[in-house]
């Protein structure tokens, strides 16, 4: 599962800094992603695993470091250079529109341009025709390319907005908290639907603080914790009880965990 | 745990499966269409021998429909698009005041009067769209200024200039001219001309115009009005703008992150907004040869609940121009078949009120039957 | 969801029945529509309305009052060509703006409905657009009449309060006056706005400038009811003489305590009761007075005042 090592990093973030007036939300975090890789961004609330992605993804620049994509420096003016370049962001909150159709939402700002004439319409056919093929590849049985997103489960939801992103040549597809809100039946098929992606050679990075969901699909894991990192792990090195330990930055939990019993 | 590959289709038991029946009839201009034969239906029988459906009373409630159509038209584009304009009566007057002011007053040629009077409306337009993208504040509230400042103006202008608050004679100086014909003139007139001969339909009895048909051909105010229906249905579902004007709509961040550009969208269906005030008040200038201050008040709201009618939801992303259209004849039908019927005409607002709570009820029945919303 | 549909249909169709039924039972006589330019606000059509259901109870004609919601000439305009479109007897209509309903009525005219001018414009307009009368209130001559009745009382000069200088036909009222009296108009109509408390101050002011000015006339309440207040305030309310167009509440005080002379009454209601009787005894009859009818003015003096307060809002 792990094909990493046959290739270069395809994007490696060093030292990244990232100051917001006085308040140093970055302090210098190096982490690579390699294709086909599932790398997991961990850490607790205020961790600034947000603040990292952002950077990643071109909204924020960062005041120190450098980003290295496909071997060359970037430097991200806003997201839709990084979107272009091949950098695709899911959000926690989805970028999904419920009242409209599947299609409609699959294709919204890039939609697919039949010519009649001098005029161009949107294909619709096509458009209905990719969409239900896509969804099926991913494991989504749609009632048809007409049925609206709102219909949709929470799941459902992801794996549409993934599917659109790797779609339209996502190289990098950065998942914000996508398991956060959901049961456990619909995160599971959420977890499916990045195995799949990963599988096209797709770096993946998945930003979660559910330790389980992490190690459920994660190649390799990195912890954040106030604006550093704790160092990046690979799969079967380490255990969930560390990396849970690590999230909440030493060993308070420990002593905690023990009167509870092992449950968190 | 290792992940194991899930390959096999995901698929809710609980979604049911939609009779072909069942998704046919759930359309956003599904409300419009049954209120539309509902509304019918209840003059056929309540108004047939009163000269509703005779050619003058048809004529009647179609030039009045079709009013209602240009306006909502622009109206349920920006609704969709999630925005409300609340200045397109003010519009209505002040742009039907500046014709007659630039063409009867200033002595311009009476194109370049309407040229400029709709250059004018569309910056209007924009400069609404544009404060609302910038401010963030809501458009009610922007476009109620707007309300004011226009019929402020269409006020003060006239009665500085020539001290009334009605400016006549357009009539006079638009004859002959290219484009005043295409706003107040009539197509078919050969056609209908034919039908009076014919016998097909009622001409006058007496006077100069004794034996012409009593309707001598369709007012460009319906043409208007359909050409406005047709481009603006076409725009909304069959191109890529269309879907950017849902995307705004439903939700302008979600939008704004897929790279639609959701100010630009807004702002330009202000302008369309704009643009339609502005035919609907060229039409009526260049039909009754005069403009008045107290043009178009309220029209507004009558777009507002016209489109309402049509399936259209208040706060954006969803809605339909054909119901829209179907909300403006049920409105215009209904204003003009109830004193058809005889009814007493002041409680013509009863029935509209009746009407939209119909309309509005049944439209988020069919709308949550359609997205799953519960 | 087809049952619930049903439940719509039928519960609206309940709604509506009891309103469309008893408006069916049409009466066998003539039918006539009034068409006025008044917006739904405005109290004073009251008269109107009660004027042509009167005339229609006496007549046995069906009698219809429509009016634009808003005010709105060109739905107005409309509503005339709806009214033809129903192919009723005759058309009772005012002619706000000649320009935008000349072309319907014309219309109305030519499809064999009789068309009777009343309220807003001139004899001259009626006859263009082929009515068969104007019944109203010609505000020239109106102001003539006021003028000459004040010339008899002794009056030799004059303060015309002007509250609405934007219509034309209502400063028509001072210059018929001013004709009446024998003098110029010149300087004394006086454009006072709407604002009570500014149309106080300037009638004051002018009065102030003007002391030997012994005649006020005013064009209706709104610029009768300020001018009431500064003659008070000045002391010489009773003292100068005093006419105004129109009636309301606080003018009918003023007649009766004596600060007002006169109030010339358009009499609004036989703008409506007469034009229904007359086109009904024209199409019964063939009979049809050989002018126009001026409903005003009629002056209302403090010997009159009984039947002004006891009708007042309903035919007065």
């Amino acid at each position: 599962m792990n094909t990493r090592s046959i290739h270069e990093p395809i994007i490696r973030m060093i030292n990244i800094e990232k100051h917001f007036g006085s308040v140093i939300a970055l302090a210098g975090v190096s982490v690579d992603v390699y294709p086909g890789e599932c790398h997991c961004l961990l850490g607790d609330n205020g961790a600034g695993k947000s603040t990292f992605i952002k950077t990643m993804s071109g909204v924020h620049k960062p005041t120190a470091g450098e980003i290295i994509f496909e071997g060359k420096p970037m430097h991200f003016d806003d997201p839709r250079d990084a979107i272009s370049a091949g950098i695709a962001t899911v959000h926690q909150h989805l970028a999904m529109i419920p009242l409209m159709s599947v299609s409609r939402n699959f294709f919204m700002g890039n939609e697919p341009l039949k010519k009649i004439g001098p005029l161009k319409f949107f294909d619709h056919d096509l458009a209905n025709q990719v969409t239900m093929e896509e969804m099926r590849r991913m494991g989504i049985n749609l009632r048809g390319p007409d049925q609206a997103v709102g219909t949709l489960s929470g799941g459902e939801r992801q794996t549409v907005a993934i599917a659109r992103a790797v779609h339209f040549g996502a190289k990098v597809l950065i998942l914000d908290e996508p398991t956060s809100a959901l049961g456990v039946r619909q995160t599971a098929n959420v977890l499916a639907t990045i195995d799949k992606v990963r599988k096209q050679d797709i770096a993946v990075v998945f930003i979660t603080h559910n330790v389980r969901h992490a190690l459920a699909v994660g190649d390799r894991f990195t912890v954040l914790n106030r604006g550093q990192t704790l160092g990046t792990a690979q799969r079967g090195q380490i255990t969930p009880e560390e990396l849970q330990d690590m999230m909440a930055g030493g060993q308070e939990l420990v002593a905690l965990e023990d009167s509870l019993g092992g449950t968190i | 745990m290792s992940q194991t590959a899930q390959s096999q289709t995901v698929s809710d038991e609980r979604v049911k499966e939609m009779s072909a029946l069942r998704r046919a009839l759930i359309r956003p201009e599904l409300g419009g269409l049954v209120g539309t034969v509902a509304v019918f239906t209840f003059f056929l029988l309540f108004a047939f021998d009163s000269g509703m459906f005779s050619s003058q009373g048809v004529m009647n409630w179609s030039t009045v429909s079709a009013q209602f159509m240009i306006i909502a038209v622009g109206a349920c584009l920006l609704m969709i698009a999630g925005e409300f304009d609340l200045s397109v009566g003010s519009m209505i007057g002040f742009s039907g005041m500046m014709i007659a002011i630039l063409s009867v007053t200033l002595g311009w040629p009476v194109w370049l009067a309407i040229i400029v009077t709709f250059a004018m409306c569309i910056v209007i337009g924009a400069l609404n769209g544009y404060i609302v993208i910038r401010t963030g504040l809501p458009s009610f509230i922007v476009t109620l200024a707007f309300l004011f400042i226009l019929r402020g103006f269409t006020i003060y202008l006239p009665q500085t200039i020539e001290r009334k608050t009605i400016i006549s004679g357009v009539r006079d100086v638009a004859e002959g001219d290219w484009l005043a014909a295409l706003f107040g003139g009539k197509i078919l007139t050969g056609f209908f001309t034919w039908m009076g001969q014919a016998g097909l339909i009622e001409t006058f009895e007496r006077g100069t115009r004794e034996g012409q048909p009593v309707v001598d051909g369709i007012p460009m105010l319906i043409v208007w009005a359909i050409i406005l229906v047709i481009f603006g249905h076409i725009l909304l579902t069959r191109t890529r703008f269309g879907n950017w004007i849902f995307a705004s709509g439903g939700d302008a961040e979600a939008a704004r992150n897929s790279g639609v550009p959701v100010s630009r969208v807004k702002i330009l269906m202000f302008m369309f907004t704009a643009f339609c005030a502005c035919v609907f008040a060229t039409c009526q200038v260049m039909e009754f040869g005069s403009a008045g201050a107290d043009r178009g008040l309220l029209k507004e709201f009558e777009a507002i609940i016209a489109v309402v009618i049509g399936g259209a939801l208040l706060t954006g992303g969803y809605g339909s121009v054909i119901g829209a259209a179907l909300g403006a004849l049920i409105f215009g039908v209904v204003q003009q078949g109830l004193f058809f019927a005889g009814v007493e005409s002041s409680l013509f607002r009863v029935f509209l009120g009746i009407i939209l709570l119909f309309a509005v009820i049944l439209n988020t029945y069919i709308r949550r039957l359609i997205t799953g919303e519960r | 969801m087809k049952s619930n549909l049903t439940k719509f249909l039928v519960g609206a169709a309940i709604a509506v029945a009891p309103m469309v039924a008893p408006t069916f039972a049409t009466a066998e006589g003539e039918r006539y529509v009034l068409v006025s330019h008044a917006p739904d606000s405005d109290s004073w059509w009251n008269t109107i309305k009660n004027g042509i259901a009167l005339a229609g109870e006496q007549m046995g004609v069906e009698v219809e009052y429509r009016n634009p919601p808003t005010g709105d000439i060109a739905d107005m305009a409309r509503i005339v060509e709806q009214a033809a479109a129903s192919a009723p007897n005759g058309i009772i209509t005012t002619l706000a703006d000649y320009d935008v309903l000349k072309g319907p009525i014309m219309d109305a005219v030519a499809s064999g409905v009789d068309v009777i001018i009343m309220n807003t414009g001139t004899p001259e307009q009626a006859r263009e657009v082929g009515a068969l009368m104007y019944v109203g209130q010609p505000e020239y001559d109106a102001g003539l009449a006021a003028g000459m009745r004040a010339k008899d009382d002794g009056v030799t000069s004059f303060l015309c309060v002007n509250h609405a200088i934007q219509q034309p036909t209502v400063g028509e009222r001072c210059q018929g006056f001013a004709d009446g009296l024998g003098v110029e108009l010149g300087e004394s109509m006086l454009d006072s706005g709407t604002d009570p408390a500014e149309i106080k101050n300037r009638v004051m002011a002018y009065l102030n400038a003007n002391p030997d000015t012994d005649g006020i006339l005013t064009l209706g309440p709104v610029s009768a009811d300020p001018t009431i207040l500064a003659l008070e305030e000045n002391g010489m309310a009773g003292d100068i003489y005093f006419g105004t167009f129109d009636l309301g509440d606080e003018i009918v005080k003023g007649i009766k305590s004596g600060v007002i002379q006169w109030g010339i009454d358009q009499q609004p209601f036989l703008q409506a009761y007469l034009p229904v009787v007359i086109m009904t005894n024209y199409h019964r009859y063939g009979v049809l007075p050989g002018n126009n009818i001026n409903s005003g003015p009629g002056f209302v003096t403090a010997d009159a005042l009984e039947m002004v307060e006891k009708f007042a809002g309903e035919y007065r």
